[in-house]
């Protein structure tokens, strides 16, 4: 199934094409979970702080849908 | 040619943390004389914030016994007083401390108190020259601007520097008196003209932010404060204290956050988040979802525009940016910023998407001496009240006032440091300005203070905190975003929004007081902040203490505007919020349902219809 995947801040070291404007488009298999794409991209589960699933957070356990537009971010704060 | 006196150099007994010195300036009369808080104040106060507070509530209640009704008191008058302030970790090894604080009896902004805290290094130098803070009342006859040198203060004849910018002001008085690394806190055009949105600059790009407190510094002909001096403050338990810097500063590098995101990325790394969230308020908060956010975003800052971070005084944070804008209609070599919130207003409220227009419309901001919050916010309710046919083409005089436009936004934005054209309603804020064509409800401010970049349809905490907030919509007084969009709080709920909201606002009264940076919570809690005050101050401090005493502040800063005719009432949000759904995003369909969390808040503050009670009142110690 395709999914949308738009990573952040200090993680578009490893992604530097990839922002809002462009997300990774990728085709993944049904019951994949936020965990085992976060590995699959060659991050660690501790430098991903914060999982939106078209926008609402979730945890890492959560099961992608298809279609689903995926924001990653690592710990970012300001104000 | 002004009658310029000098103060009599006087050293007190210096206390730990505390210079143990305040200066009072009086304009009217151009006299100086220095005076001092007990130990038992500056135990239930601490210092920025809180002292100011302390000082603010007495004068109010002075001028009450002079007859004076402070819901009518102009808060231009010579009667309005400005102070300057600093806490006891100020100016010391602990990190992120060359900050200060700044408070007026009345904003002319909001008609609320006015108050606001700033980074530089300007709030450490003032320790440095041996005072802890400065109260300014009165007027002068003609412009002036105040000099502190190692305990001798002075006033002097302004008029050369009366109409420079923040950077020539700066400029010039360091270059006249030869101290290249003083602080200058100064006003601008803005400040000058008496513009409601002014703000007072220092460092050249430091800003007290918001409230208007320049136009307040403007309208006593006080030009600018230059500081500098060798004094230090004395520290309690030297050995205890050194170490708990170490540890705190290890604490700051190794969390995600101080560590590496504000570093790398400034505050404008909250853009892209806001936005995924969909409580990004973009044209005058119609939307929470900027299409194109990305290219105003910090990512965007940091690979296209960024020349290096800038710390302030101190700081082991970094968050400060120098800039530029390589080429284009904006292209400009050098300025600094700009923050999140400029951002916000600037570009995103206004929904452009050029990110070079943002910056030079911030450039004018700073040099010019205005709060880029409210003057984008304005700028945009401007735009929304040409979209609904309320601004004609006669009070436009041929600018182009549309959604995205940049030309548009950077051009107001000067215009409302000189108060041309509709620059001049720029300048009044958006309460005033929508009032006055006819449209009151596209004023997106509280207590006339416009709102800062969150839509609290998105993340219901922070409402609760805009709607009650002592100086009006504002963020910083209770970051509630920390725990609903960066942390793990669910952000729709109202639930337990009221217990958060109380404890974000009574720890912010109290870093406030401290005084150092408000980014520092993102690592350290209470017990740190007892670890710094303690070991400076000799005091034996918890938690516990701390936390009553920031709940101290914020309920004698309420009983203030209490005084100045804010109730209940007034705890509230523009009725975009309470009513239309949010229309697209993440956040879609979402009302702010602010009456259930803000009667659970006052249940929890001890408040009736936003007012301390009596028992609230003595359990604090604010009984008189």
């Amino acid at each position: 199934m395709k999914v949308y995947v738009k990573v952040f801040a200090s993680l578009r070291k490893k992604y530097p094409e990839v922002n809002d404007l462009k997300p990774l488009v990728l085709d993944i298999e049904e019951g994949t979970t936020f965990e085992e794409l976060i590995l699959k991209l060659e991050f660690s589960l501790d430098e991903i702080k914060i999982i939106l699933q078209n926008g609402i957070k979730v945890s890492p356990e959560h099961t992608i849908e298809e279609e689903d537009t995926i924001s990653l971010f690592p710990a970012i704060g300001g104000g | 040619m002004l009658d310029i006196k000098t103060h009599k150099d006087k050293v007190l007994t210096m206390e730990n943390g505390y210079m143990n010195r305040w200066l009072k300036v009086n304009l009217t009369s151009m006299e100086l004389s220095d005076f001092t808080f007990s130990e038992e104040v500056l135990r239930k106060f601490i210092g920025g914030k809180g002292i100011a507070v302390h000082f603010l509530w007495k004068y109010a209640k002075k001028l009450e016994e002079k007859g004076i009704n402070l819901k009518e008191f102009d808060s231009l008058s010579p009667d309005n007083i400005l102070i300057f302030a600093t806490g006891p970790v100020t100016a010391t090894k602990s990190p992120n401390s060359g900050r200060h604080h700044v408070m007026a009896l009345k904003s002319p902004l909001t008609g609320s108190i006015g108050s606001g805290n700033t980074g530089g290094r300007w709030g450490a130098k003032l320790k440095f020259a041996g005072y802890d803070g400065i109260v300014v009342a009165g007027k002068a006859e003609e412009p002036v601007y105040l000099t502190i040198f190692d305990g001798k203060a002075e006033l002097h004849n302004a008029s050369k520097i009366w109409g420079k910018n923040s950077i020539d002001t700066t400029k010039w008085l360091r270059e006249q008196y030869g101290k290249s690394r003083a602080g200058v806190s100064c006003i601008g055009a803005a400040g000058e003209n008496l513009v409601p949105v002014a703000v007072i600059m220092n460092e050249e790009h430091r800003a007290v932010g918001r409230t208007g407190l320049g136009a307040v510094m403007g309208s006593k002909n006080l030009k600018a404060i230059m500081v500098e001096g060798d004094q230090k403050p004395n520290i309690a338990k030297p050995e205890e204290f050194d170490a708990k810097v170490k540890e705190h500063v290890e604490k700051l590098k190794e969390n995600g956050v101080t560590g590496e995101g504000l570093p790398t990325y400034g505050t404008a790394v909250l853009v892209n988040i806001i936005n995924q969230n969909g409580l990004f308020p973009t044209k005058n908060w119609q939307t929470g979802v900027h299409e194109e956010a990305e290219k105003i975003s910090g990512e965007t800052l940091t690979d296209d525009y960024l020349i290096s971070k800038h710390p302030c005084w101190g700081c082991v944070v970094a968050c400060g940016r120098k800039s530029k804008v390589e080429s284009g209609p904006y292209k400009m070599s050098y300025t600094e910023g700009p923050e999140y919130e400029a951002i916000w207003a600037l570009g995103g409220s206004t929904a452009i998407n050029d990110m070079g227009a943002v910056i030079r419309a911030n450039h004018y901001c700073d040099i010019y001496g205005m709060d880029p919050i409210t003057v984008g916010s304005t700028i945009a309710a401007a735009m929304e009240l040409k979209e609904k046919g309320k601004i004609t083409e006669e009070d436009l005089q041929g600018i182009e006032l549309d959604f995205g436009n940049s030309d548009a936004v950077v051009e107001l934005a000067w215009m409302t440091a000189f108060r041309q054209g509709l620059g001049y309603w720029i300048g009044e804020g958006s309460k005033k300005m929508c009032d006055y064509f006819g449209a009151p409800e596209l004023s997106m401010a509280v207590k006339g203070l416009e709102m800062p970049a969150y839509d609290p349809r998105g993340a219901k905490g922070i409402g609760l905190n805009y709607a009650t907030a002592n100086r009006g919509g504002c963020h910083v007084t209770g970051y509630t975003i920390a725990a609903e969009i960066l942390g793990d709080v669910d952000r729709f709920t109202t639930d337990g929004k009221a217990e958060l909201t109380k404890i974000f606002q009574d720890f912010t009264s109290l870093v406030n007081s401290t005084v150092n940076c408000l980014f520092l919570t993102f690592a350290l809690g209470l017990d740190e902040y007892a670890e710094m005050i303690g070991p400076v101050t000799g005091w034996d401090v918890d938690s516990d203490e701390l936390l009553t005493i920031g709940e101290r502040i914020t309920n004698l800063e309420r009983m203030i505007i209490n005084k100045l005719g804010f109730t209940g009432k007034d705890d509230t949000l523009p009725k975009r919020l309470l009513e239309e759904k949010m229309p697209e995003g993440p956040s879609v369909g979402q009302t702010v349902n602010l009456e259930a969390m803000k009667q659970e808040f006052y249940e929890l503050r001890g408040w009736i219809d936003g007012k301390p009670t009596i028992e609230k009142i003595r359990e604090l110690g604010l009984e008189e």
